[in-house]
C-alpha cells in the first residue's frame, strides 16, 4: 500500500542530505514524526529561517545575514591581509589558530577540471575584484594541499601577480610535535623538496 | 569469482564521494586496466588512505571482490615522482580524462600504462610537454584499437613530405586536391608524427590539431571538461 503523500514527500526530501539513502530517510522521517515532533518543528523553522536570512557576504563570500558580515566589517581586523580558503570549515580552523588577524575570502570550492569546476563556476572574477580593492597588500593562499587545491593556488597566484598583488602560500610539512618515523612518506618527501635555509 | 590482488602498480585517475565517509576511486592499474574501487572510510579524518590516495603519484594497491566495483584493501605510496604543478597539473587532468572517457573497464593495457607513466614523469619534470602528450595520445588510440596509419594514404601510396593531406578518422590520410578548402596537413607532419619527431614547429602545431580532431571523433562530441577549464583559465 502506498504511503500518504506528505510522508512520501518528507522521505524523498530527506534524501537530499549527503549519505542518506531511502532506508535512512525513512528512519529519520518516522523518528521525527513519532518520537520528536517538537524537534521536527524546530528543524523546519530553522531551515526556513536559514534559507530566508542567509546570503553570501559581498566581501568574503562566506554565509552571512547581512550584505557585509561582522568579521569583514570589524575595524579590529587587518584589511591589508586577505586569506583565501576553499570552504567555510577551513575558515573556522584558521580562526581557531588565533594566529591570524586579517580578512578572508571563501571560494566555496576548488578547481576540479574532471568535475567541470573551473574559474567561472568558482567566480574567480569576484575574488580578483575583492583582492584588487587597493587596501589588500598581501593575499595568503590557504587552499588544500591536494592536487585540486594546488591547481587552484597556482592559477590564483598567476592572476593576482599579473594584477600586481603580493601572493604567499601557507607552508606544509611535518606537523607540529610530529616525529618523522610516524609521518607518511609523501609528506616527508615534500618537506624535503621544499626544505629551506636554517639559521 | 572472488579474487584478491596485492601489490599492484596503479595510478588514481579520479575519486567520487560515496556515502558519508567513503570514496569510489577510479584506478588505472598496470596489470588489470581501469577498475572502480570502493575505498571504505577514506574520507574519515584519520583515515590511513587520506595521504596516500593522491592522483599522479605511483601507488601500490591491493583489492578484492567479484563485482564491477572492487573493494580497496590496501594502498601504499611508492613515490619517486614530484607532485605535478601549475599548468602541468592541468595537462595531467587532461590525460586522466582521456583515460576515463575512452578506456573500457578491466582491460589490461600495460603499454598504455607505461606511456602514461612516462608522460607524467615528463610533466613532473616540467620540460617540453607537447611531444609527450602527442606520444600518449598515439599510444591511447593504438591501444583502444584505432592505431593511426601515418606512412601510407588510404590507397596504400607512400606519404610524400611535400604533399598535403586530409585525415579521415578510422581510415587515414587522403591526398588533398589543390582547391581543398578544409584545413590540410603537410605530408611531413604525418611522417614526423609517425617517427615521434617534433622539432619542426609546424609539425607540433599540425599534429596537435590532428589529435584534437581525432579525440573529438572518438569522444562522440562530448566536451572534455579539463580542456574547457584549461582554456577558461588562460582567458583570465
Amino acid at each position: 500500500m502506498a504511503l500518504p503523500g506528505s510522508l512520501d514527500a518528507l522521505i524523498e526530501a530527506l534524501r537530499c542530505l549527503p549519505g542518506v539513502g531511502p532506508k535512512s530517510a525513512q528512519r529519520m522521517a518516522y523518528h521525527l514524526l513519532q518520537h520528536d515532533p517538537r524537534g521536527a518543528e524546530r528543524l523546519s523553522a530553522a531551515l526556513s529561517t536559514a534559507l530566508d536570512r542567509l546570503c553570501h557576504c559581498s566581501r568574503c563570500n562566506n554565509f552571512a545575514e547581512s550584505e557585509v558580515c561582522e568579521r569583514c566589517a570589524s575595524p579590529k581586523r587587518d584589511a591589508a591581509l586577505l586569506c583565501v580558503v576553499e570552504m567555510p570549515a577551513d575558515l573556522n580552523i584558521m580562526e581557531q589558530t588565533h594566529a591570524y588577524n586579517g580578512l578572508y575570502y571563501v571560494l566555496m570550492g576548488r578547481l576540479s577540471p574532471l568535475d567541470g569546476i573551473g574559474p567561472r563556476e568558482l567566480a574567480f572574477d569576484r575574488l580578483l575584484a575583492r583582492a584588487g580593492d587597493g587596501v589588500v597588500r598581501e593575499v595568503i593562499l590557504a587552499t588544500n594541499f591536494t592536487n585540486e587545491g594546488e591547481a587552484t593556488a597556482h592559477y590564483l597566484s598567476e592572476m593576482l601577480h599579473a594584477r600586481g598583488i603580493k601572493v604567499s602560500r601557507i607552508a606544509r610539512g611535518v606537523p607540529v610535535g610530529g616525529e618523522l618515523e610516524y609521518v607518511d612518506a609523501a609528506t616527508v618527501a615534500q618537506a624535503l623538496i621544499e626544505r629551506r635555509d636554517y639559521s | 569469482m572472488k579474487q584478491r590482488f596485492d601489490n599492484q602498480r596503479a595510478y588514481l585517475l579520479h575519486t567520487y564521494p560515496y556515502s558519508e565517509t567513503s570514496l569510489i576511486a577510479d584506478v588505472f592499474s598496470r596489470e588489470h586496466g581501469r577498475i572502480p574501487m570502493l575505498a571504505k572510510g577514506a574520507r574519515r579524518p584519520r583515515s590511513a588512505l587520506r595521504g596516500v590516495l593522491i592522483g599522479f603519484q605511483p601507488l601500490e594497491l591491493g583489492w578484492f571482490g567479484g563485482g564491477d566495483v572492487k573493494t580497496l584493501a590496501k594502498a601504499e605510496w611508492v613515490g619517486g615522482v614530484p607532485l605535478l604543478r601549475g599548468r602541468c597539473l592541468l595537462l595531467g587532468y587532461y590525460l586522466n580524462e582521456l583515460l576515463i572517457r575512452l578506456l573500457p573497464r578491466e582491460d589490461a593495457h600495460a603499454i598504455l600504462f607505461d606511456a602514461y607513466e612516462e608522460a607524467l614523469a615528463t610533466l613532473a619534470a616540467g620540460t617540453a610537454d607537447a611531444p609527450e602528450l602527442r606520444r600518449f595520445e598515439k599510444a591511447l588510440l593504438r591501444e583502444i584499437g584505432y592505431g593511426l596509419t601515418l606512412d601510407k594514404d588510404v590507397r596504400g601510396q607512400a606519404i610524400r613530405p611535400e604533399a598535403h593531406y586530409l585525415f579521415y578518422p578510422e581510415r587515414g590520410p587522403i591526398e588533398a586536391t589543390a582547391d581543398e578548402s578544409a584545413p590540410t596537413l603537410a605530408g611531413k607532419t604525418l611522417l614526423d608524427l609517425a617517427a615521434d619527431d617534433y622539432r619542426d614547429p609546424r609539425t607540433l602545431a599540425e599534429s596537435k590539431g590532428l589529435m584534437r580532431q581525432l579525440m573529438a571523433h572518438h569522444l562522440n562530441g562530448q566536451t572534455l571538461q579539463s580542456r574547457r577549464v584549461f582554456i577558461e583559465l588562460q582567458e583570465f
